[in-house]
């Protein structure tokens, strides 16, 4: 078992030179009855980019990743992956991403193995070319002596790894993560997070939500900002922080939601 | 403590009338049973009086409520908190009081309030004269103790099992013999009680054993004191308390322990190789090598077969058992058997659940969804074919004539392929998503889905409709000889099943492309 650490199978293909658009989302929306949750958002994110779609809890990260990746169907706009269109051309517009949904739950009856193989040959692998990538990611995500463990038995941490090498199996070129690292321990965050920027390193795209500001400020080069359903700042990570750590630069676009800490009182100041 | 533990467990049931529909339903139902359950004891046990097996029948019931108490906490153990010692550790509390508290608990609510009602028949039917009134009164009371703290010290060793996967899979395994018990008692017993074959005399010397466990003690003081020999009826309790009194402190040992013991139960499944079988068939191999990886491992799957079997053998007994017999109960147990099936499975997405999103994405064409719903069905006919083959030939037998098992096994093939397509269809034009409910290990409809309904009716009555031609072909060819109707009956009856079959995955998987991204948010809802 190798040691953990960003090298990639060899089953990478090089990819585009970065600069084009790979993902580009037009007036996008979806409403759940009166709740207008994603209220037309424009984004284009540049093939190479290692992208965060940030946004306080209900800001409609989840909703707008759901309909990048086919998931839910939008109440209208237009979302382009690398030239295909996802509403226009789901088969093709599938076969290039890869996506790590929010709740990751997995078939937790099968192995982490069988897991990742079963992926592989869903997306048409031949079987022994899946087992064969199946290896690999195990051992760069640092899985393999857990490989013939049930699912089920996974902590969060391996559950989130495992997703994501389902993602990678079929080698896609655009990547659509939702908290990835949520809930998960520092040692397997830097394996992914080390595994994610040698990804985008060979031109492929990584579009990923999270509310962790400290996290999408180390690590990506593009940065969205989401708010009530709109994009409220957008650009590489410097022009949207504006010279201020993002967390600060976060608050000051969405503003400050806690208030009454007066009715605390008794906070701390006795025993009882 | 008492009070407030007391207080808590009314308030977890005061909260159930005010939570959704569907709790108020489970609440309402649940009370109305406990109810039921109190009468019907109180009169049951009542009405022993003056019979010889009275003693025999008491013991019966109070052993009956006794594992009623066993294995009940075990299906509530995730709606009532105050089963399980982990919701109390961060809060300091000693031992006694708690234990005390914990009783009160138990005590509180419909059930063990029907318990001591309905057990209190014993006045009426068991106990006579002055003194055995007084010793029924002590035994229930006694008997009821028992329950509690045997109820208390077994949630309270197994909680961090019952906290686990292992004890959530526990909970669907026990779903298996006690619905075939029910099964049992609605359908085989009143058969063979109408015919005499059952009656209060079967249970004559029933207890030689049981009346040396803790129920039958009870019930057995309750006679001694009621022969007028106090003496012995005094030691049968005394041996009764002893009982309680070691239970109870196992009990409190145990949960003195769990108090403050941090859950580490970490044990896991390895399975044995790491690859998948059925290399080389394509996504149809690989969703059937998944499918039938789940039908052994996942419990519910498992449950599943397990209660079509139980359906199909309780209502093949039940119509064996029936005089005098119809020919056409073969045949009939054929397409009900096979019906059921796909009846199980009318739900594929929603019983999948949120991972089918790793199908969704990467099964987006009609070809790739052909392939799932084909693999899904190949796995279901490859246990299914053996079951209802077993199914016709044993209701052959038993019916007298085992060559009828072959025109039943042929109509079974047609009927299969017939429910499997059907179900196929419904798991996509009426995909509703489905909730685990505490107090109920196997899945149920989630709120305000309808659709299971017309989804599980619909794939009933459409087999049975798609199996007239089989079964006609089997009624109308009865005068061939076998050697020649045998074969020719049972590759034309699995011809027209499969293509039964095929025409319902294909459509299914035609509808299935018009609505992915709706399907999938149905398997996102679901809560297994």
């Amino acid at each position: 078992m190798g040691v953990p650490g960003t090298e990639l199978p060899r089953w990478r293909e090089e990819r585009a030179a970065p600069g084009g658009p790979a993902i580009t989302v037009r007036a996008l929306r979806k409403s759940f009855g009166p709740k207008e949750a994603v209220a037309g958002i424009d984004l284009t994110i540049a093939a190479g980019s290692l992208a965060g779609l940030v946004g306080p809890n209900g800001a409609g990260k989840t909703t707008s990743l759901s309909m990048m990746t086919g998931l839910l169907r939008p109440d209208g706009g237009q979302i382009v992956i690398n030239g295909l269109d996802v509403w226009e051309d789901p088969v093709a517009a599938k076969a290039i991403m890869g996506v790590v949904p929010s709740e990751v739950r997995l078939f937790d009856r099968l192995s982490g193995a069988e897991m990742l193989e079963y992926s592989g040959r869903l997306r048409g692998l031949p079987a022994a070319e899946a087992r064969s990538r199946a290896t690999q990611l195990l051992d760069v995500l640092d899985l393999t002596a857990d490989a013939k463990r049930l699912v089920a038995d996974y902590s969060t941490g391996m559950r989130k790894k495992t997703a994501l090498g389902c993602a990678l199996i079929h080698n896609p070129s655009a990547l659509f993560l939702d908290e990835p690292l949520e809930g998960v321990d520092p040692i397997s965050a830097d394996v992914i997070r080390r595994l994610l920027t040698r990804y985008v390193g060979s031109g492929s795209t990584v579009l990923f939500s999270s509310h962790v500001m400290e996290l999408v400020e180390q690590v990506c080069d593009h940065v969205s900002i989401i708010d009530k359903g709109r994009i409220v700042a957008t650009g590489t990570t410097d022009q949207v922080r504006g010279g201020k750590t993002l967390q600060q630069a976060f608050v000051d676009l969405v503003g400050p939601r806690a208030s009454g800490e007066e009715g605390l009182s008794w906070l701390g100041s006795s025993s009882s | 403590m008492a009070r407030l533990l007391v207080q808590l467990k009314l308030r977890q049931l005061t909260n159930a009338l005010r939570s959704s529909t569907g709790a108020k339903v489970s609440f309402i139902i649940s009370t109305t049973f406990a109810v039921l359950v109190a009468f019907g004891a109180f009169v049951a046990l009542a009405l022993m009086r003056g019979t010889a097996t009275s003693v025999d029948l008491t013991t019966v019931i109070f052993t009956v409520f006794a594992f009623g108490w066993l294995i009940l906490p075990i299906f509530v153990f995730g709606l009532d908190s105050t089963l399980d010692p982990a919701t109390l550790q961060l809060y300091p509390l000693r031992t006694r009081p708690l234990a005390v508290g914990l009783l009160a608990a138990s005590a509180t609510g419909a059930w063990p309030v029907a318990n001591v009602v309905g057990l209190l028949g014993v006045t009426v039917g068991l106990a006579r004269g002055g003194l055995g009134v007084l010793f029924a009164v002590l035994a229930v009371a006694l008997q009821v103790l028992f329950c509690m703290v045997l109820a208390r010290f077994v949630t309270t060793g197994m909680a961090g099992l019952l906290r686990s996967r292992r004890g959530r899979d526990l909970g669907v395994f026990l779903v298996i013999p006690l619905f075939a018990l029910y099964e049992f008692f609605a359908q085989v017993v009143p058969r063979v009680a109408a015919e005499g074959k059952i009656n209060a005399a079967s249970f004559n010397g029933f207890d030689a054993w049981m009346r040396w466990l803790p129920p039958g003690l009870a019930a057995h003081a309750i006679q001694d004191a009621s022969d007028g020999r106090a003496g012995a009826a005094l030691l049968r309790l005394a041996i009764l308390a002893a009982v309680i009194i070691v239970l109870g402190w196992l009990w409190i040992r145990s949960l003195r322990q769990a108090l403050v013991t941090t859950d580490t139960s970490a044990r896991s499944s390895q399975v044995r190789g790491t690859a998948l079988p059925l290399a080389g068939y394509g996504r149809a191999g690989a969703v059937a090598a998944r499918y039938w990886i789940y039908q052994r491992r996942e419990p519910m799957s498992l449950a599943y077969w397990a209660l079509a079997a139980v359906i199909m053998a309780a209502a093949s007994a039940s119509a064996v058992l029936q005089k005098p017999q119809h020919p056409a109960i073969v045949l009939t147990g054929a397409v009900f058997g096979a019906a059921f099936v796909g009846g199980f499975h009318a739900n594929a997405i929603g019983l999948t659940g949120p991972p089918f999103v790793y199908e969704a994405l990467a099964l987006t064409g009609r070809r790739h969804l052909r392939s799932y719903f084909a693999g899904e069905s190949l796995v279901l006919a490859a246990i299914g074919v053996p079951i209802l083959t077993a199914l016709c030939f044993g209701l052959a037998a038993a019916a007298g004539s085992p060559l009828e098992g072959i025109p039943a096994a042929a109509v079974a093939l047609a009927a299969l392929g017939a429910s499997l397509g059907i179900s196929a269809i419904f798991s996509v034009v009426a995909a509703y998503p489905m909730e685990k409910r505490a107090g109920n290990p196997m899945p149920q409809p989630a709120s305000g889905s309808g659709a299971y309904r017309f989804a599980i009716l619909g794939t009933l009555v459409a087999t049975a409709v798609a199996a007239i031609p089989a079964i006609l072909a089997a009624v109308f060819t009865s005068t061939v000889p076998e050697p020649i109707r045998a074969p020719v009956l049972l590759v034309c009856a699995a011809a027209y099943g499969l293509a039964l079959a095929v025409a319902g995955v294909r459509i299914a998987a035609g509808a299935a492309e018009q609505k992915l991204p709706e399907l999938y948010q149905v398997a996102l809802r679901t809560r297994l």
